[in-house]
Parts: structure tokens; C-alpha cells; sequence
């Protein structure tokens, strides 16, 4: 103990020896630890934001679906004669949870026809569990009393021209195998921004779709689940999707914005380790001759090293802990006060899968990361030591 | 019999086809309680022959043995452990660790040794009395004179109970009156407690008070005279 105690004293002394190098080596590593910190807690929780308003106003977290529905597991193809029916869903995931139909149809207005998704839901769910309804600039939601009302996107309504108020007819596949057609009355028209959601999608009350496909008041297409808390339970008999297989662009967009921000904090990482590696160079050489007493007086080349990696983790380690706390305390306040995503784009609107979004990252610290940086800036340190030591040692070899 | 070298040669390759030697044919016998001092003009080869008793430079030639055991062939790291149990060392610039205060300065090679806390603790406060600055241990290197500087020094080097002590040049950053106090340091630890020493000076009043001098010349023991 009375050995490791000298060991440390010793080291703990040598820090400060240059009081004001080891404040700026401080300084660095824990403003990089810091910065690291808040900018991993901040690609999380802005993924997650992100991810959460981008499928709050549509897609959902995951849905149900009969296993045939997506024709060979392609999402982009629909398969409108596999239904399901209320019963095969567990009652724990109807909550949170819209049933919709879901199926292609033609639109015509006035000068055109256009192929778009029908989506047949309750108005009252979307209210409550989506941001469908944010989405309507014009006109208004559907009123789940009326039938035959639709809502479509402006830039689908331009197209076909059809105004607030006007009449469209529909023509699709009915289950009975008889052709679906019937006229709708535009009520609202939905402004994703001008994204290609605004051209392909239409919605409806449930009840009008049903009897439009002319299906019974218990069959659905899928049924949406709205919880981005839990992940998707895997079903026996129900294929299950999540957002990931529903929309991969944006997953694999979403990783890569995850993987870029690792990266960058390496990047950071390197920047500061060679900062660090050259300052404990200037320092260790700066002491070569003492070093070199310190062999003949009988310390072993590895014992002196000893020291130094002693000096360099006490050093780091007291960075490291200031770090975390300014780190935690910035997410902290970012937790408070969030952050508008807006502000890096100049005010100008953001673009997710064809939809507008507004998202405020509310950042919160995450924990996997406070272990993760640690480790990342001790591997760095002992990275940042390997030319310096190996100075030291092959000096203390000629020397001797 | 302590430290014994026999026919040592140490040759430095200065260029292609330049050599000089740092000893040359050097057979020495260091006995215990010897008081010796290395003499000779800079270059003459005095601090290669230190350098050589000490393990910390191996002889192109020749053998160095220690209680008839050979440094010659010890490893880098025997080497340094070897110093460590039976070598003391002076140095010109006293080589204190500023970080340390008189007391962990020479507690410093006990640790080294992992000697027990209590023993460090006799031994450091015995090697301060020894060199008289029992009331300065708890300064630092900064809050000490020269002189006092070389004291703690040399508490460090005999706090070990080394076999031999090497001092290089160790009055020459001293004025005349603390170098006389540090020469009448080294007579009274060798006369009282039979310390070996072997000196590298060029200190006259150091040469006149030891009881041999080696004269040395080219790497070569030119002369050897003994006092009285």
C-alpha cells in the first residue's frame, strides 16, 4: 500500500509540475469528453424525435397484417383480399393501435386519373394517436358521422384538379370480386410539404372503405400500432412490420446519420489524442535527464514508464469526470430547453420520407453512452501514449 | 573483495574507421571502505570508468565482476536492479526529483526496493541525520541550497546501505566552504561506517583528502598514488 501510495503521490505531483499545461490538457479532454457526450446523447435522442414525428403522422411504429397482405413480403405491393379481423389481434396491442384498410384505387377529378392508396380509418383514433390531422391545412379532418368524405394531398388534388368541396370518383378492386366504384366528396387536402406522400396517399372513414371494397365491419387491412416505446411482439399467425421494413430508405437514412456521428466523435477523438500525444512528448522529454538519473539510481526503464501511464490516467481520469458532468449537465439542459432541428436548416422545413417535419429534439441522457465515452477516451490515451513511451523507452535504451 | 575489472576496454566508434577508447586494458580492485578518487583531464576516460562499475555501460572488453559475479553479462533490467541493491550515486547536479520533498527523496530508491513502510522510515530519517537535515526533510529541492541539495543527495545514496558509492563531479557546482563540508561528509560516512567510495573530480582539495587517486589518461590508470 505504502508502494502504491508513493506511486500515485508521485504521479499526482508530476501532473502539476506545469500547472498550466495540465489545465489546458484537462481543459481539452474534458471539453472533447463533453462534447462527444452531448453530441451522442443528441444523435439519439434526434433520431429518435425524428423517427417519432416522422411516424406519428402516418406510418406508426408497426402494424399487423394478414401474412399474404404484402405480396413475397414486398410492402410496396398490397394484397387487399388478405384481411384480418379484430379477434387475432391481442387485446394488449389494440391499444394504441388504428385499424385501417389499406388498398390501391384509381382517383379521377376533373382532368385526370391518378393511381392513389386509399386508407380507410377512425377519425377519432388519428386524432388521439396520430398527427394526421396537423397535416391538414385546408378544409378539414374527416367527420366520422358522414360517409364517402375524403381527404387527399394538394398536390394529388392540382393534378386531377379537384377542389374543397368537390367530388371524386374512386374505382378499385372490391373483395367480392366485383368492381368498387362510388364518388367521394374532397373535405381536406393534406400538405406534406410537397412530398411524394402528398401524391400517393388518400384517406377515408373505415366504414366508407369497407363498404366501398365491400368488406364486413370486422375485417382490416392492418392495424397500426403508435407505441415507439416498446419494440414490435412477434406473432404466429399475423405477419408483423415494422417502420424499419416499411420504409428502409429511411432506416438505412436514419443509421447512416447514426454512423456519421460516431465517426465524427472519433474523428474528435484522434484530434484531441494527438494534441494529448504531442504535449506528453514536449513533457517527457522535457524530463529525459531526469528520467535517465532515475535508471541509474536504479528505477527500471518499465518502472519510469509505469509512472508516466500512472501520471497520463490520473490526469485523464480527472478530465474524464469533469467531461461527463459538463456533458450531462448541456444534455440536461437541452432536456428543458429542447432543441428546434430547424435551426440548422435556416428556418426552412425539413423532409423525411416525403413528409414535412417539425421535429424539437428534446435530448436525454442515455447511459450506454457514459461507459462507451470512458472507454473511448481511455483507448485513446493509451493510443495517445504509444509514440511518447516508446521515445522515452528507446532513449532510456541509448542512454544506458 | 568487492568490484573487480579485469583488462576492461570500452571502444567508442566515432566514425567509419575512427575509434577511441573510453578505458583501455583498465584492472581495478575496488575493496570495501576504499576512498578513491578518478583523476584526469576531461575526455581522459574518468566518467566511462564510472559508467562501467555501474553496469550502465558494457565493456567492449573485458570482465566486471561483484562479489566474483559477472555485470558484464547481466541483462539491461539485472542491471539496473543490480545498481539499485549495491550502488549509491552521487551526481554533479544533484538530480533530486522536485516533486518530492528531502524526506521522499530519499525514500524514493527504498520504495524502489519495496522495503517495509517502518524500515523505510528508520533508514531515511537515519541517512537524513547523517548528512545533518533532519529539520529540512519535509522541504522541497527549490528550498535548498546547493550544498544542501548534495546532502540530500547523498542521504539518498547511502540510505540503501549500498556496497559502493559513485560520485560524479560532486563538488563541482559548490562554492569552496560547502564543498569542504560536503568532503568532510564523505571522510566522516566513510570513516564511520566503512562506505566505499569512488570519485570523479577534478577537485584538488577533494584529490588531496581521499586515499587514492587514480590517475587516468586515454582510458589508461596512469599513475596510482596512495595517502596517507
Amino acid at each position: 500500500m505504502s508502494y502504491f501510495n508513493f506511486l500515485m503521490k508521485f504521479g499526482y505531483r508530476n501532473i502539476w509540475r506545469e500547472p498550466k499545461r495540465a489545465l489546458i490538457m484537462i481543459l481539452s479532454l474534458s471539453l472533447g469528453t463533453a462534447y462527444i457526450l452531448w453530441i451522442l446523447n443528441f444523435a439519439e435522442a434526434g433520431s429518435k424525435e425524428v423517427i417519432k414525428e416522422f411516424l406519428s403522422q402516418y406510418s406508426g411504429s408497426y402494424q399487423y397484417t394478414h401474412p399474404d397482405y404484402y405480396p413475397a413480403g414486398n410492402t410496396k405491393k398490397f394484397n387487399a383480399f388478405a384481411t384480418i379481423s379484430a379477434a387475432e389481434i391481442p387485446s394488449e396491442q389494440k391499444i394504441n393501435a388504428i385499424p385501417r384498410v389499406v388498398a390501391p384505387v384509381f382517383i379521377s377529378g376533373n382532368k385526370k386519373t391518378l393511381g392513389v392508396l386509399l386508407n380507410g380509418t377512425l377519425p377519432e383514433e388519428e386524432l388521439s394517436l396520430s398527427k394526421l390531422n396537423s397535416s391538414v391545412k385546408y378544409g378539414r379532418f374527416l367527420d366520422p358521422k358522414n360517409s364517402n368524405e375524403i381527404i387527399i394531398g394538394q398536390s394529388l388534388a392540382n393534378k386531377i384538379d379537384a377542389q374543397i368541396g368537390d367530388e371524386v370518383a374512386l374505382i378499385g378492386q372490391a373483395l367480392d370480386g366485383s368492381v368498387a366504384n362510388d364518388l367521394f366528396k374532397v373535405v381536406g387536402l393534406l400538405d406534406f410539404g410537397g412530398g411524394d406522400l402528398e401524391d400517393s396517399l388518400s384517406f377515408t372513414t373505415l366504414f366508407s372503405a369497407q363498404n366501398f371494397f365491400v368488406m364486413n365491419s370486422d375485417q382490416y387491412h392492418q392495424y397500426v400500432n403508435f407505441d415507439m416505446e416498446r419494440p414490435a411482439p412477434a406473432s404466429s399467425t399475423l405477419r408483423v412490420t415494422t417502420w424499419h421494413q416499411l420504409l428502409p430508405e429511411i432506416s438505412v437514412s436514419i443509421r447512416f446519420i447514426d454512423g456519421f456521428t460516431k465517426i465524427v466523435c472519433i474523428v474528435v477523438v484522434i484530434v484531441i489524442s494527438l494534441g494529448l500525444s504531442n504535449t506528453l512528448m514536449i513533457s517527457f522529454l522535457e524530463r529525459q535527464k531526469e528520467f535517465e538519473a532515475l535508471n541509474i539510481i536504479g528505477a527500471s526503464r518499465w518502472w519510469i514508464l509505469g509512472t508516466l501511464i500512472i501520471e497520463v490516467f490520473i490526469l485523464g481520469t480527472v478530465a474524464l469526470l469533469i467531461g461527463l458532468v459538463l456533458g450531462h449537465i448541456f444534455t440536461i439542459i437541452n432536456f428543458y430547453y429542447p432543441i428546434n432541428l430547424e435551426l440548422f436548416t435556416n428556418g426552412k422545413p425539413m423532409f423525411l420520407g416525403g413528409m414535412l417535419i417539425h421535429p424539437y429534439v428534446k435530448i436525454f441522457p442515455v447511459a450506454k453512452y457514459y461507459w462507451q465515452v470512458s472507454l473511448l477516451i481511455y483507448l485513446f490515451l493509451i493510443l495517445s501514449m504509444i509514440y511518447p513511451s516508446y521515445k522515452i523507452m528507446n532513449r532510456g535504451k541509448n542512454a544506458v | 573483495m568487492q568490484f573487480e575489472l579485469k583488462n576492461v576496454s570500452k571502444i567508442y566508434e566515432t566514425g567509419q574507421e575512427n575509434i577511441t577508447y573510453g578505458a583501455k586494458d583498465v584492472t581495478l580492485t575496488i575493496k570495501e571502505g576504499d576512498f578513491t578518487a578518478l583523476v584526469g583531464p576531461s575526455g581522459s576516460g574518468k566518467t566511462t570508468l564510472l559508467n562501467l562499475i555501474a553496469g550502465l555501460l558494457i565493456p567492449t572488453k573485458g570482465e566486471i565482476l561483484h562479489k566474483g559475479e559477472s555485470i558484464t553479462h547481466m541483462s539491461l533490467e539485472e542491471r539496473t536492479t543490480h545498481r539499485l541493491d549495491y550502488m549509491g550515486f552521487v551526481f554533479q547536479d544533484y538530480q533530486l526529483l522536485p516533486v518530492l520533498t528531502a524526506y521522499e527523496n530519499v525514500e524514493f530508491p527504498l520504495q524502489l526496493k519495496k522495503i517495509p513502510k517502518q524500515e523505510i522510515k528508520e533508514r531515511v530519517l537515519w541517512a537524513l541525520e547523517q548528512v545533518g537535515l533532519s529539520q529540512l526533510k519535509d522541504r522541497f529541492p527549490k528550498q535548498l541550497s546547493g550544498g544542501q541539495q548534495q546532502r540530500v543527495s547523498i542521504a539518498r545514496a547511502i540510505a540503501c546501505r549500498p556496497s559502493l558509492i559513485l560520485a560524479d563531479e560532486p563538488t563541482a557546482n559548490l562554492d569552496s566552504k560547502t564543498s569542504q563540508e560536503i568532503i568532510d561528509l564523505f571522510k566522516k560516512l566513510n570513516s564511520e561506517h566503512n562506505l566505499t567510495f569512488i570519485f570523479s573530480t577534478h577537485d584538488q582539495r577533494l584529490i588531496d583528502q581521499v586515499k587514492t587517486v587514480l590517475y587516468i589518461n586515454d582510458g589508461q590508470i596512469a599513475e596510482v598514488k596512495e595517502h596517507q
